[in-house]
């Protein structure tokens, strides 16, 4: 493919592309990604209806948070068992709310270490409305304590205030 | 401790040819990208449907660490590999390489990487970096496919180099300890051609090199029946751009480097054949990029009827063909 063909101007995701040059050798250029560039918001449209239908599921008590964050970030049965250290029978039985609710905290942290959220997202999803995101900004912070975290809500402005 | 003085961070196509590439020219050896991945017989196709991952995939390259493998042994390069089950043992001997000023190579999962964008964070145990230093309590980190240096906090890189899972990663370090500066690459390039072609057209396994390709043509029309909603199914077919366009690959599921790799490899070889070769797998290549682009387009526009998978299958199937005639003129040109 030709430079010219290839070449996107999107700098959030920049990567190497091998193109046909002027000169007709073929070599590397640095170009930003089509499809991010053209469908970043619908990734995120269907990440976020995909959030909300299992959030309501969780919240019906038909799956549990393991399930939840397990499809979210796109995680092989198999692969999720294998991190946790578990059978592929018994990560089954841990989708299940009522089995989940059973679960040793040791367990539980274990999952929080490997989807990378602090403990307590284990328990409760914090949901801001879509108006009010750029206003607030919401951190949950670890302590020297494993098993408590603080969750610390801003205004934006405010986060701003204390910079200067 | 800061960054590696001399160390020249590089962006590369892919993680582990990048990585390569920059160890190996810090080494003092000149080589490119598309060469060490021609020469390692990069080039792959596979389908795959295992529970490892959340839905059926593909691969486009060889099997990770293959390159490496490979490269190493048909150049004469001795590396210094060892993987660590001790998570306090594995931490001193990458701070201990830093000390000593030497760029590192580490296996990680790439979900880990906070520096990329949150959308391209993915858990993948086998991305590719190399150390370069510390400073601040953080790890100087150059990524084949972060556009500058990086930085990742100690207890990221943890949890990179230890994720569990589908081929963890177990600390594994690697560098180079005997780099040749001069080497001659008509053999290895021969080496390189010769196993592609095996691979791409030779072995006996249905879902593996061309046979891949059409299983690949065949099942995308079955993927309407395993998605669990209209909105999956528009994923994973814009996933099909992802992975052959984003997923490091140079473009095209790595045939934009392989035409590359080609076009060095006739003026090495002062073979003609293998120049008109590398244009036609750029050719090929443009085909398979408009797989890409038109994967993402129906998937954008929920257009996921029976024609237009019908539609993806051919497209799909065509480069099976054109790669199986590829292949095939490919051997009797490098026998």
């Amino acid at each position: 493919m030709k430079e010219k063909d290839l070449y996107v101007d999107f700098s959030p995701q920049q990567m190497i592309y091998y193109v046909e040059k002027d000169d007709s050798s073929y070599g590397p250029i640095i170009s930003g990604s089509q499809l991010s560039h053209d469908y970043l918001d619908d990734f995120y449209y269907k990440k976020r209806n995909l959030e909300k239908s299992l959030r309501d599921q969780i919240a019906k008590n038909e799956i549990s948070p393991v399930y939840y964050y397990m499809i979210l970030q796109e995680l092989g049965m198999g692969d999720l068992a294998s991190r946790v250290g578990v059978g592929k029978r018994k990560l089954k039985r841990h989708f299940k709310p009522s089995c989940f609710n059973n679960l040793r905290l040791k367990m539980i942290k274990k999952y929080a270490e490997i989807f990378n959220v602090p403990l307590s997202s284990m328990f409760q999803v914090v949901i801001v409305k879509d108006d009010d995101r750029k206003n607030i900004d919401i951190q949950k912070m670890r302590t020297n304590n494993d098993s408590f975290e603080l969750l610390k809500i801003c205004a934006v402005d405010k986060m701003e205030d204390k910079k200067s | 401790m800061s960054k590696i003085n001399d160390f020249e961070h590089k962006m590369g196509a892919h993680c582990e040819t990048g990585t390569l590439t920059s160890l190996f020219n810090y080494a003092g050896l000149e080589i490119t990208e598309p060469m060490i991945f021609g020469i390692a017989n990069g080039i792959f196709f596979g389908y795959l449907e295992t529970d490892t991952f959340p839905f059926p995939t593909f691969i486009v390259r060889s099997r990770p660490g293959q390159i490496r493998k490979n490269i190493t042994k048909r150049l004469g390069i001795k590396l210094f590999e060892q993987k660590y089950k001790s998570v306090e043992k594995g931490e001193a001997a990458l701070d201990e390489l830093i000390n000593k000023n030497i760029p590192t190579a580490a296996q990680v999962d790439f979900f880990y990487m906070d520096y990329m964008p949150e959308w391209q964070r993915v858990h993948i145990n086998v991305h590719f970096i190399i150390i370069a230093g510390e400073k601040d309590d953080k790890y100087i980190v150059s990524d084949s496919y972060y556009p500058r240096i990086a930085e990742l906090s100690r207890e990221s890189m943890r949890k990179a180099r230890w994720a569990g899972g589908h081929m963890p990663p177990k600390g594994f370090l690697f560098y180079p300890v005997n780099v040749p500066q001069k080497i001659d690459l008509k053999k290895p390039i021969i080496k390189g051609i010769k196993t592609a072609c095996r691979n791409m057209i030779g072995l006996p396994v249905p879902f593996i090199g061309v046979k891949g390709i059409y299983k690949f043509a065949d099942k995308v029309k079955e993927w309407p029946k395993i998605a669990r909603d209209t909105e999956h199914l528009s994923h994973e077919i814009m996933k099909i751009n992802i992975l052959l366009e984003d997923q490091g690959t140079g473009g095209a599921g790595f045939r934009f480097m392989y035409a590359s790799f080609l076009q060095q490899a006739s003026e090495i070889l002062s073979n003609s054949d293998l120049a008109d070769m590398s244009k036609r797998m750029m050719k090929n290549g443009d085909e398979w990029r408009n797989i890409s682009y038109f994967a993402a387009k129906i998937g954008k526009n929920r257009d996921l009827g029976t024609d237009k998978l019908e539609e993806l299958s051919d497209l799909i199937r065509k480069r099976g063909d054109e790669e199986k005639a590829f292949f095939t003129e490919l051997k009797k040109i490098i026998k």
